[in-house]
């Protein structure tokens, strides 16, 4: 008598799996038809981006004025820290309902590229639904998937550079930076300053784990870092040679040691060079203006941007564009291409929206932010100056293939720690992070 | 009356234990005292260390947060809170109802739910009981991170994304074997002759819950009001998932948003508001704590 | 019920034989298992069921599910990084469970006594685990094992120089998770306490005028009372320490840094699901997890048998 009523459960359980299966299955119809992006501005969208407590501010404002100019449309939004909006992206992603309009960075777009998560946007700008003059060509190519179509529209840039405190280079005795220099020149700036640094400050950080500073030095040498195939690109030989030059830096107590630097926290302004801690840094530029404000709060010195070291093949400063696209899922994509494009383009909004993300692409508004009568501080100011110089000198691009995001950074740095921390030698190491890395990219 | 009382008869006036101690002298008991309280007060301030660092950092001007390890420093400011307070479109107080309601929901949702599904594994004889409750603890053993995806496949399809309900609708459901299992136990340490006397008084199951097993489990009510509090009110991973639009964010989802690997961090404001946030939780522990306490004497087991 | 060392041995009253009553109680049951039931039904048993499918199969989330059989599994025995979570979960959980147990006890009695202010001792000792996975306590917990933080400072006034980061270094990170894991002691010590509250006033007093000492009482009637509690104590103790995720994913800021010593089998399982796209992968190190666990917690319940006294039981 109680064993069907048992079992009377099992179909119900049954069902439930059933549902479970063939939702996902059937939600995966492969990409949505290519859209113009012509047609009626209205309805809801709902826009996501990354960020903490005062991006989401500048971002709110400038969805306001979006609101203005067009009052028929409902817009919801969705942020999170950076880890974490991707993390909710991808599970959004597995039941189909992303949110309209995503924000993208180059170095993951391709994984989204690959499962057809987004729409190319390639028809809406040849339509003028999304405008794409102001923009310097080589910019906007940031924004290509590994097909070359166009998967977002970059709005602000992110150049990685070094930070220098030029405060602590004077007390070291080594003064400021030069304009430009190699990579000898600068091992031996580093090296001059050790001896003049108060204790417990390094005169460079830990290199050797930054995958960044990897490219400036990669791209410079003319060495590609992925090639056509997706695969790493550079040598075994290669990146010992990199590792080799940042572990005797570490040696000799010149850079940080590996367990500051593991326990350094993330985000620029508690890290070592915004408490005082580090006379060169390693950081993308935005985050000059923020470290520089923890650094007054202990009248740490001033920091000024530099250079990466040039190599034989020229600039290695490499850019990382981030911008908005729209996900296959969106049901409406007039709409959420008018705000992509009001973002990009809209000389009010950007400058409400005061380059928090990276420096414009669009010149006009590039412009208008660094003009005499800008608001923006003199440090935010020159950050924007020196992307100016740097997309001058036609930086190389890194095209970074699907699964990059997911093994490269965390296998870098989690490698070369530990030939640091002398739990595995050189050789090892290079090893295993080759075999970590190919056996996920592509 | 029960097995576990049926010791000895008990003699009219049982010498008690602090009736002994008031016959030493009575000087000999303050140093004693004394020392216990001073050991407790070391113990606690190294333990809360982190906590009273936490405080004072939230005091201090915002670009000297890290200044030191010092509980103390130069100047105090509010800036912190205020800022914390007013955070986004809305304010922090927001944040503050929408964690609110989901850990109430959860709250009643587990009691009630938790409490009858445990009275019946601890106190009743059916087919297949001993399966069923291999059920209940099997589904703690299996890591929550891969069912994040099905279930959010699940509450998509139902249309719940965005609303408080995926947080709260299957807590009335007993999903918490936790909570089950935590209950089933205590329920289990009371002797069941109690049952059989109410039974005997007349009581049907549900009396016999209601008026005998529930009174004498306070302290696991207590226990269980008290961790739901927490894990809702800390939890970060399904407000994440299911609550994305900013006005239905939770306090965690807030405290996270003023931490930014890619742009600027605002520790300050972090601490400000991780300090208000432990508030509701102290109030409403020294609130259940009453049921901890006094859940025997007031029901009394004599 | 063994009380038997401090007092005569308790008369049974005679109940009735376990099986005597010879009908089951099959619709109260139901009545009251039922929104558990649904809840299995509708929210449980159907992502569980879905997880383990997905253990066969190569899925990264963003495209259809594929099947590949064991695959999953195999790839197992030779992953590096599986070997090194495993190692520090199995170092972890065999430090920490016997530690938090101990400790929550020996609070708990403290907390059990005649004390005053002792309201307030209760919310201060329980505080640290009001925390959780606060983003807050990885900043604190550098505050306080960090290069520059508190231990080293303490260090340094006794003369102890240049320890370096806790936090930090390999070799004592796993050190630093298990210390803020213990921190948190308190939700283990309120269920002890919430115990001892249940151990009847009189029996001890009856003890204590049979000249039992204090010690003597705790092993001979509070802890047989309660063991159905430390019971669920250890248990849940050993399961949650298996599945060991937020602490060590605040502190480390998910890597389970530095370079993998506090790799917990669930963060890199999340690293594998979350971080890489393969749920397939996670799925399967999720259901070995689960078996392996099944395994411990039968032999938790096969042994209770002999240690466990439940007040239901003559």
């Amino acid at each position: 008598m109680t064993k069907p009523r048992f079992r009377r459960l099992l179909p119900g359980a049954a069902l439930v799996l059933g549902v479970a299966l063939t939702s996902t299955a059937c939600l995966n119809q492969g990409p949505a038809a290519s859209s113009d992006g012509q047609g009626e501005v209205g309805g809801t969208i709902q826009v996501a981006w990354w960020g903490g407590e005062s991006r989401n501010a500048k971002t709110n404002a400038v969805i306001e004025q979006f609101n203005e100019d067009f009052p028929e449309v409902t817009t919801e939004t969705q942020s999170a820290d950076y880890a974490q909006y991707f993390n909710r992206l991808n599970v959004q992603a597995s039941s189909r309902s992303l949110p309209c309009v995503v924000q993208m960075q180059d170095r993951q777009v391709n994984d989204y590229v690959k499962r057809q998560t987004l729409q190319p946007l390639d028809d809406m700008v040849a339509s003028g639904a999304i405008d794409t003059s102001k923009i310097p060509p080589a910019v906007l190519d940031g924004g290509r998937g590994s097909d070359g179509k166009l998967y977002f529209i970059p709005y602000g840039i992110a150049w990685d550079a070094l930070m220098v405190n030029t405060t602590l280079a004077e007390e070291a005795g080594v003064g400021a930076p030069p304009e430009s220099w190699d990579w000898d020149q600068f091992v031996s700036y580093v090296s001059q300053a050790k001896d003049g640094l108060p204790d417990g400050t390094y005169a460079v950080a830990a290199g050797g784990e930054e995958q960044n500073a990897f490219y400036a030095w990669a791209v410079g040498q003319g060495i590609e870092v992925f090639n056509a195939e997706g695969q790493l690109g550079f040598t075994k030989e290669q990146l010992k040679e990199y590792w080799s030059l940042w572990l005797d830096l570490q040696e000799q107590g010149i850079a940080l040691p590996p367990d500051m630097s593991a326990e350094e926290p993330p985000g620029a302004d508690q890290g070592y060079l915004a408490t005082g801690q580090l006379m060169v840094g390693v950081l993308p530029g935005n985050s000059l203006y923020v470290s520089q404000q923890t650094l007054d709060g202990r009248d740490g010195g001033e920091l000024q941007a530099a250079r990466y070291p040039d190599g034989p093949a020229g600039i290695g400063n490499i850019l990382v564009a981030s911008g908005f696209g729209i996900s296959s899922n969106c049901d409406n994509v007039p709409t959420s291409a008018a705000f992509i494009d009001f973002f990009t383009n809209d000389v009010d909004a950007q400058v409400a929206f005061a380059a928090d993300n990276g420096a414009p692409t669009n010149t006009e508004v590039l412009d208008a932010l660094t003009a005499e009568d800008s608001e923006l501080p003199d440090l935010k100011r020159d950050e924007l100056e020196q992307y100016r110089a740097i997309s001058e000198d036609n930086p190389p691009k890194v095209n970074y293939p699907p699964g990059f995001n997911a093994v490269f950074q965390q296998a870098f740095t989690r490698n070369y720690n530990e030939v640091a921390f002398g739990r595995l030698t050189l050789d090892q190491a290079v090893d295993s992070f080759f075999n970590e890395t190919n056996a996920s990219l592509g | 009356m029960t097995t576990t009382l049926s010791a000895p008869p008990q003699p009219t006036r049982v010498p008690r234990p602090w009736d002994a101690r008031t016959q030493r002298p009575a000087g000999n008991r303050v140093v004693k005292g004394v020392i216990k309280h001073a050991v407790l007060l070391c113990v606690l301030l190294i333990m809360l260390y982190p906590l009273l660092w936490m405080v004072g950092a939230s005091f201090r001007p915002g670009n000297q947060t890290f200044a030191g390890l010092s509980l103390f420093s130069d100047t105090y400011t509010l800036q912190n809170y205020a800022d914390g307070w007013s955070v986004g479109n809305l304010n922090f107080s927001r944040y503050f109802v929408n964690s609110a309601i989901i850990t109430i929901g959860q709250i009643v949702g587990n009691l009630v739910a938790c409490s009858l599904t445990a009275y019946a594994f601890a106190r009743l004889e059916f087919p297949f009981k001993r399966v069923l409750f291999g059920m209940v603890i099997a589904t703690m053993l299996l890591p929550q991170h891969v069912t994040l995806i099905p279930k959010y496949i699940i509450f998509n399809q139902m249309g719940w994304v965005d609303t408080y309900l995926p947080l709260t609708v299957p807590h009335f459901f007993a999903v918490d074997a936790f909570f089950i299992f935590l209950m089933v136990q205590f329920i289990r340490t009371l002797p069941k002759s109690l049952d059989e006397s109410a039974r005997i008084d007349g009581c049907g199951h549900w009396g016999i819950f209601w008026r005998i097993i529930m009174p004498m489990s306070l302290p696991a009510i207590g226990t269980t009001a008290m961790f739901t509090f927490v894990w809702a009110w800390n939890d970060l991973l399904g407000p994440l998932l299911y609550l994305p639009s900013s006005d239905l964010w939770t306090v965690s989802l807030g405290l996270n948003s003023f931490l930014d690997q890619t742009g600027q961090s605002t520790y300050g404001t972090l601490f400000a508001m991780a300090t208000l946030s432990l508030a509701p939780i102290v109030g409403f522990f020294i609130a259940s704590q009453r049921l901890l306490v006094e859940g025997i004497a007031t029901t009394g087991l004599k | 019920m063994t009380l038997a060392t401090a007092t005569e041995p308790p008369v049974a009253l005679p109940t009735a034989p376990r099986r005597g009553r010879g009908r089951t109680q099959l619709l109260p049951a139901l009545a009251f298992l039922t929104p558990w039931l649904v809840g299995m039904v509708l929210f449980t048993f159907g992502p569980m069921l879905y997880s383990l499918y997905l253990s066969f199969t190569r899925y990264d989330l963003l495209s259809n599910p594929e099947w590949v059989g064991l695959q999953n599994y195999a790839l197992m025995g030779s992953d590096p990084r599986f070997w090194k979570s495993v190692g520090v979960t199995l170092t972890y959980v065999v430090v920490f469970v016997p530690l938090l147990q101990v400790v929550s006890m020996l609070v708990a009695l403290l907390l059990n006594s005649r004390l005053r202010f002792l309201t307030g001792y209760r919310a201060l000792f329980y505080l640290p685990s009001l925390m959780g996975a606060s983003v807050a306590v990885a900043a604190l917990w550098r505050q306080v094992f960090g290069a520059d933080g508190l231990v080293n400072a303490v260090l340094g006034l006794v003369g102890i120089e240049n320890v370096g980061s806790w936090v930090g270094d390999p070799a004592r990170a796993l050190g630093t998770i298990i210390t803020l894991n213990l921190w948190a002691f308190g939700s283990t010590m309120i269920i002890f306490l919430a115990g001892l509250r249940q151990v009847p006033r009189e029996l001890l007093e009856a003890a204590e005028v049979d000249g039992a000492s204090k010690i003597r009482r705790f092993f001979s009637i509070t802890l047989p009372m309660m063991t159905p509690l430390v019971f669920f104590n250890v248990l849940m103790g050993t399961i949650n320490a298996f599945q060991s995720f937020t602490g060590a994913y605040v502190v480390s800021g998910g890597s389970g840094g530095p370079v993998d010593s506090t790799l917990f089998y669930t963060l890199y399982l999340y690293e594998r699901g979350f971080t890489q796209l393969q749920m397939g992968y996670a799925s399967a190190m999720a259901w070995v997890l689960l078996i392996v666990l099944a395994v411990v917690t039968g032999i938790f319940f096969r042994s209770s048998r002999y240690w466990v006294h439940y007040g239901d039981e003559s």
